[in-house]
């Protein structure tokens, strides 16, 4: 099978800066895939790149086996958001659909359809400008999803949603690739996505850092152990006779790095200390994400 | 490429900035025709100069055409619509297209409008005051038609100079200080430069006799070419810039 979207080498240079520099990945048909990376890293040159809004100054960009200006109706498998606020405010909702629907042969009847699956059905008639943000961004999505697409782009979605917003959109690209369609999302806060996505690309001033799925991600940095104990103290002791190092998370409590909950819960059984908790605790993705994206300094 | 048309005719038809447009235009054209025909006195407006000058007015439709094809590519830039634009429609050269041929359309329409103002509203003036028409059947209609014509090629000029420019407010400007000043300028400065001017070109177009103008026909040739040239320009810079 070959890969929904390619990026070979893909780099764009502005005068002095490299913007984007040699990237290159693959993804899957059916899978969800964070684009990470600070502001400023290239996430949205790289879009950019891909939907053949911007030339690759060395370097090409496949979506479906072809660079997207190539396909017939690119807008029919690819729906794309670059900006959330690509609206003229005095136009309504509606006939912002219209005016990009007609063009490549969208019945309007779509643009309500899509205006009732982002919950705008009501709001449709009205103009752009009296849209809250939460609405503007659903009113992108709207767009991308104009023309059915099995890929969708989105730079940033969850830029100005609400904790409910999030949700939302967590809950609908989910949806949406559950059926074997794609989704390429970026953003600069991983938590923001982490829940969401299958896979992550990270990258940092141009350069990709980082390409895997969440969980090995994760267990890349390893994770902690936290154990909460009648007696941590001697708990701790017993751990140090093992040469693993704990410290105490509160005055019931240890934080123990380096092993796992198996080895603590031995240790703290043979030094017969009596355990009420024991659990692994993720590394914070937040740290992972900043020690690659921080690591990639020149 | 009719459905790209009627994509970019629903983006004319679907803000407010047409309608402001036509209310612009109305309001401007009917001052003028009722200033130039109440004002002036019964003898002059007896000539068929002076009967032309009245009832040219509604050339100024030629001004707002063009501000309208100005928007039609600029508001995109303005408010980041070329984005999705682009997006459904790659081929760039397709999207300027379907603008240039809508800016036209909707020149004709602001000239149908601009005519059919100038001179209802003119005949009534002349024929209250007691003034027969002067023009001849063949002169009004090259001051219809021709203004039609020349009209609907500024709709398109505005798209093709809004293309290369991009900047709205840039765009408004320019074409402004392009017609009303550089324009009357060079023509004043240097009239055997400045009458291949699209101002002084649609003047020769529908009739004028200014002095050093050009014949008509050759008028309406030098309208489409600057419609052509500024078309080509565009579409040059389009294919080339990254959009943003």
């Amino acid at each position: 099978m070959t890969a929904v979207v390619v990026a070979e080498s893909l780099s764009k240079r502005f005068g002095e800066v490299l913007a984007v520099d040699e990237l290159s990945f693959e993804l899957e048909a059916g899978t969800i895939t964070g684009f990470l990376g600070p502001n400023g890293a290239g996430k949205t040159t790289t879009l950019r790149m891909l939907l053949g809004l911007a030339a690759p100054s060395h370097g090409r960009a496949l979506l479906f086996g072809q660079p997207y200006a190539e396909l017939e109706y690119p807008s029919l498998r690819i729906g794309a958001v670059l900006e959330a606020t690509d609206f003229h405010p005095g136009r309504t909702g509606r006939d912002h659909l219209r005016t990009l629907g007609q063009a490549v042969g969208v019945p309007d009847s779509r643009a309500d359809e899509v205006l009732a699956l982002v919950e705008l059905a009501d709001a449709g008639r009205r103009r752009v400008k009296g849209y809250s943000l939460g609405m503007r961004q659903r009113l992108g999505l709207a767009t991308a999803l104009l023309g059915e697409p099995e890929l969708l782009v989105l730079d940033e979605p969850a830029n100005g949603l609400d904790p409910e917003g999030v949700r939302w959109l967590r809950d609908f690209l989910r949806a949406f690739a559950s059926d074997g369609r794609t989704v390429l999302v970026s953003s600069h806060v991983l938590a923001e996505v982490a829940q969401t996505v299958d896979q992550v690309l990270i990258i940092s001033q141009g350069r990709l850092v980082a390409e895997s799925s969440l969980e090995d991600l994760t267990a890349r940095i390893g994770g902690t152990v936290r154990v909460r104990s009648a007696d941590p103290s001697r708990l701790a002791a017993a751990l140090e006779r093992e040469h693993i190092h704990s410290s105490a998370a509160n005055e019931h409590a240890l934080i123990v790095s380096g092993t796992t909950t198996e080895r603590v819960g031995e240790i703290a059984f043979a030094a017969g200390v009596a355990v009420h908790e024991l659990v692994t605790e993720g590394a914070s993705l937040e740290e992972i994400f900043l020690e690659l994206t921080t690591g990639a300094q020149p | 490429m009719i459905a790209q048309v009627r994509a970019e005719l629903l983006k004319v038809r679907s803000t407010r900035t047409t309608v402001g447009l036509l209310l612009g235009m109305v309001a401007l054209i009917l001052l003028f025709v009722l200033l130039t025909g109440l004002l002036s006195s019964v003898a002059p407006l007896s000539g068929t100069e002076n009967q032309r000058q009245l009832l040219t007015i509604g050339d100024l439709a030629g001004v707002f055409a063009a501000l309208a094809g100005v928007l039609l590519v600029t508001s995109e830039y303005r408010y980041g619509t070329i984005r999705p634009t682009i997006l459904f429609t790659p081929h760039r050269s397709r999207v300027l297209a379907a603008k240039l041929v809508a800016a036209t359309l909707a020149g004709i329409a602001f000239g149908v409008v601009g005519e059919a103002l100038a001179w209802g509203l003119g005949y009534l003036i002349l024929s209250s005051r007691g003034i027969t028409l002067a023009l001849s059947n063949g002169d009004s209609a090259q001051l219809v038609l021709g203004s039609l014509a020349g009209v609907a090629l500024w709709g398109a000029m505005g798209a093709g100079l809004g293309t290369i420019l991009r900047n709205q407010v840039g765009g408004v400007i320019t074409l402004l200080a392009w017609g009303f000043v550089v324009n009357p300028l060079l023509f004043g400065l240097l009239p055997s430069v400045g009458r291949f001017m699209p101002s002084y070109a649609h003047d020769s177009l529908i009739g004028l006799t200014t002095q050093h103008l050009l014949p008509p026909v050759a008028g309406g040739a030098v309208l489409v070419g600057w419609a052509a040239l500024l078309a080509a320009a565009g579409l040059l810079v389009t294919a080339r810039r990254d959009i943003a």
